[in-house]
């Protein structure tokens, strides 16, 4: 017998010339790899920041609005209004459309209604309501300039309204300043009157609604799979549901709105308590699984010590086990909670799309959210529309970066390493 | 209003009950004390206080809530038999219209009625709210009076009240899991159901595999033959979610990913990994309005460019890859806990042979974490085409059976919101469909997720 003979294999030289290059194209790809890695990373954070660029460049502007200062002689003028009995009726029932164009005309020239809102009347009989004195004199009023001249101050408006700007401006009667409205009127037709407050309230409701309902039963659905549930089927359905509905998409929480709370149930159409009742079963099984895992991470041991001198189960949890795990619950609560006022496809489903002009004043009264509001006004036609909805995106966005920077804060000073 | 009074009161009551129950309960522990039996008192005196409570409060309101959905009821039978309603007209319709009418008024809704009748039946409507509301009121206090005293009769050294307490507290949170339960069951129940009555009305066959979709002319009543077919939806939700998307997700999650986690310094990657995660938490309705507002017109203008046939301001591509710039984070998170699951000893045999990371990484590491990233890539499809907002605002409406990504096509969800918006019988086809494809979706979604959780689970055992 007779030993394999081994083919005789020479130690490798790595000065030779193939091995340098072939190190040196093995270094090469190393260096694409880890470039193409950044460039990934990059990329992705260039979009986000290309985002919100656009977003800020777009909607900085809708912040402000063009007014012009309209000089009115109220008795020279063919006002219809006793100066004794102001009241809403008696100021919607005024001519005061029909003398604010006059007096438009008077100041501006022939194409004043191009110049000014449709609704400037507004401005003035809101003034009129506030010191119903100046109706026995001259007084200077700013009233807001229509879209058009809007964006010519915003230096991209169309040709005549660029030269008409240009005009009131060297007369000194036109000015773009902080648009205050925006921030406390409803939703409208004109895009220099509408505002996010309604909205903004729409929200608030359904998410006080959204918060009452899946905190506490998010947690106390956590507190017993985690610490009480023993292993049988109807755990394993629970769970199994709980894990499902994290899933599904959001849309067809809309759907289960749509045919049990309003077909079933018949509770109110576009109301805060509808939508805050599909967004809290949205964001229940969210908070059930932040608060399991905050919950798992409490160690046994602090369990055990409390059992051990005498505490109750019920006690261990409530007492011991429930304070510890809260931090940790509370930032998967502000997270869910941000994913909900983010959302919207549910609660076009029911019906919150509607147009509302006036805040609602309660939980069953007809809302929407500020979410919805984006959508419906990037579905307007008028060109004013495009930096309102931007200005409304900014502010949702400065609310959700809030809540999660919050919640980040929460986790980093909370978070306890056993 | 009484209803808050009551419920003041009620709360009142209860504290009361607490106080008194505690009081006795700590004399009691006091005497026993003192006479050197220390273990006497099976519960704390706080408990034999929480017992009392509950017997005063829960079955007072759990009586309220009965009464508050039967007395309406009452009061209508009442007024019916008052010796004003005889003059009520014999039709069933007018009378409740009457009835509602005369209810409004009473309790202040409404200021004036524009029937005759209703203004006679203000009065006993009035008078048989008040009565029912005192006798409902009245009835509760007596019956947060007896369980309390019951209760309170329990308060003695050997009564177990810490045990029945924390029996209501574990039912409460047992009762509470079960919603989970309740609300899948919900979904499913009422998708089934609507699904039922529309493929009652339209071959589930011609649903399925149907290429003609036009929902409006079912409307008009053209017949609901061959306008349901959602093929071309199916197509347009698999074109932007799972084709599209994934083109621009996969590549950019994976490789953000890989440098995150085996190149960047842990600085770069404390920024980065947050800075990722805020893509995945701007809002929908955000990333629809700008691919419909910035990325749709650049890229009809582009297609328009190279000389592209059928391009569209609303385009599948628009719509894919905002989506798919959502989706990255998704991606990211999951390819990155998978390629952390391997086993540090098989990277360092990797590079101690003499690999290149970047060899480690393509060779060892990512055949190592594929079945974790390709759950994850599972898990953000089913995440993409259960997207609502970027398609409904980019994609458009026309159901085209088309491969060119500049045209437009629809999708599941956008039909499901393009249907159930806007005035609506309930019962037409057009509206059933909704439902249908929603059960369409959520089946794919939780098969989806299912092979998913499957995938990644088996492969975690692997290794541990």
């Amino acid at each position: 017998m007779s030993a394999p003979t081994l083919p005789k294999r020479l130690p490798t030289d790595w000065k030779s010339d193939v091995m340098r290059r072939r190190i040196a194209r093995r270094y090469a790809s190393e260096r694409r790899f880890k470039l193409l890695g950044l460039a990934a990373v990059a990329l992705s954070a260039a979009f986000l920041a290309f985002l919100l660029f656009t977003m800020l460049g777009n909607g900085i502007k809708g912040f402000t609005r063009t007014e012009i200062a309209l000089k009115i002689d109220f008795p020279a003028s063919p006002l219809l209004l006793d100066p004794a009995a102001i009241t809403d009726q008696a100021l919607a029932n005024a001519n005061l459309p029909m003398v604010t164009d006059m007096v438009g005309v008077k100041v501006l020239g022939k194409d004043a209604d191009k110049l000014l809102s449709p609704t400037a009347w507004i401005t003035v009989s809101n003034a009129i309501k506030a010191d119903p004195a100046i109706l026995g004199k001259t007084v200077t009023i700013d009233v807001p300039a229509s879209t058009g001249l809007d964006l010519a101050a915003k230096s991209d408006g169309a040709p005549e309204f660029e030269s008409a700007y240009d005009r009131l401006d060297r007369q000194g009667i036109v000015h773009t300043g902080f648009n205050i409205d925006f921030l406390t009127a409803s939703d409208g037709t004109d895009p220099t009157q509408v505002g996010i407050w309604g909205a903004l309230k729409g929200s608030l409701l359904t998410m006080v609604i959204t918060l009452l309902l899946s905190f506490p039963i998010g947690v106390a659905t956590a507190l017993y799979l985690e610490e009480y549930a023993r292993k049988n089927w109807l755990t394993d359905i629970i769970e199994v549901s709980i894990n499902n509905l994290a899933a599904v998409p959001s849309i067809i929480f809309g759907l289960l709105g749509l045919s049990i709370f309003l077909s079933f149930l018949h509770l109110p159409r576009s109301a805060a308590i509808v939508g805050g009742l599909t967004l809290a079963l949205m964001t229940m099984p969210v908070i059930v699984i932040a608060g399991r895992n905050a919950v798992k991470a409490v160690p046994p041991s602090i369990r055990d010590a409390a059992l051990g001198i005498g505490a109750s189960p019920v006690q261990v949890v409530f007492h011991h086990v429930l304070p510890l795990a809260l931090p940790g619950i509370l930032t998967g609560t502000i997270i869910g909670m941000a994913r909900a006022l983010g959302e919207t496809a549910p609660l076009l489903m029911i019906g919150m799309r509607a147009f509302i002009a006036t805040p609602p004043g309660g939980f069953t009264d007809p809302a929407t959210v500020l979410p919805v509001q984006i959508f419906l006004w990037s579905d307007e036609v008028s060109r004013g529309f495009v930096e309102k909805t931007s200005a409304a995106i900014i502010v949702l966005l400065i609310f959700l970066l809030t809540m999660n920077g919050f919640a980040i804060y929460l986790r980093n000073k909370f978070e306890k390493r056993w | 209003m009484t209803g808050i009074a009551v419920f003041l009161l009620l709360a009142g009551l209860g504290a009361i009950a607490w106080v008194v129950a505690r009081t006795r309960a700590l004399g009691m522990q006091t005497a026993a004390r003192a006479s050197g039996r220390r273990g006497a008192m099976h519960s704390l005196p706080g408990h034999h206080g929480w017992y009392v409570a509950l017997w005063t409060l829960v079955p007072a309101i759990l009586f309220l809530t009965i009464w508050a959905n039967v007395s309406p009821s009452l009061v209508t039978q009442s007024v019916l038999s008052s010796p004003a309603a005889a003059s009520l007209p014999a039709d069933s319709f007018s009378r409740a219209t009457i009835l509602s009418e005369a209810r409004a008024i009473a309790t202040g809704a409404q200021a004036g009625g524009f029937n005759a009748g209703s203004q006679l039946l203000v009065e006993p409507y009035r008078q048989a709210t008040q009565r029912y509301g005192m006798g409902g009121a009245a009835l509760a206090l007596l019956l947060a009076f007896a369980g309390g005293a019951y209760a309170f009769t329990h308060v003695r050294p050997d009564f177990r009240a810490r045990t029945r307490v924390e029996r209501l507290v574990m039912s409460i949170l047992l009762g509470a899991s079960l919603l989970a339960i309740v609300t899948t069951v919900g979904i499913v129940a009422s998708l089934l159901w609507e699904s039922f009555r529309f493929f009652s009305m339209v071959n589930p066959i011609d649903f399925l595999f149907g290429t003609k979709w036009s929902p409006q002319s079912a409307a008009l009543g053209y017949g609901n033959d061959d306008a349901f077919g959602a093929v071309p939806l199916f197509w347009g939700t698999i074109f932007i979610g799972a084709i599209i998307a994934m083109i621009v997700a996969i590549p950019l999650g994976l490789m953000s990913a890989i440098y995150l986690t085996q190149y960047a310094r842990p600085t770069v990657r404390k920024w980065m990994k947050p800075l990722l995660e805020v893509l995945a938490g701007v809002p929908t309705v955000v990333y629809g309005y700008f691919a419909a507002l910035t990325i749709a017109p650049a890229l009809r203008d582009f297609a328009v460019a190279i000389g592209i046939h059928g391009a569209s301001s609303e385009s599948a591509l628009a719509a894919g890859l905002v989506m798919g710039v959502m989706i990255i984070p998704f991606v990211s998170s999951m390819a990155d806990d998978s390629i952390t699951a391997v086993p540090q000893a098989m990277r360092d045999g990797s590079l101690a042979l003499g690999a290149t990371t970047s060899e480690t990484i393509r060779r060892v590491l990512i055949p190592a974490a594929l079945p974790g990233v390709v759950g994850g890539v599972l898990l953000a499809v089913s995440r993409a085409i259960g997207e609502t907002m970027i398609v409904v605002m980019a994609a458009g409406l026309a159901a085209n059976l088309t491969l060119n990504p500049f045209a437009s096509v629809t999708t599941v969800t956008t039909q499901i919101v393009q249907l159930l918006t806007g005035d609506q019988e309930f019962d037409s086809a057009k509206t059933l469909a909704a439902f249908a494809l929603g059960l369409v979706l959520f089946i794919v979604t939780l098969l989806l997720n299912i092979v998913a959780l499957r995938v990644v689970k088996k492969y975690r055992e692997a290794y541990e």
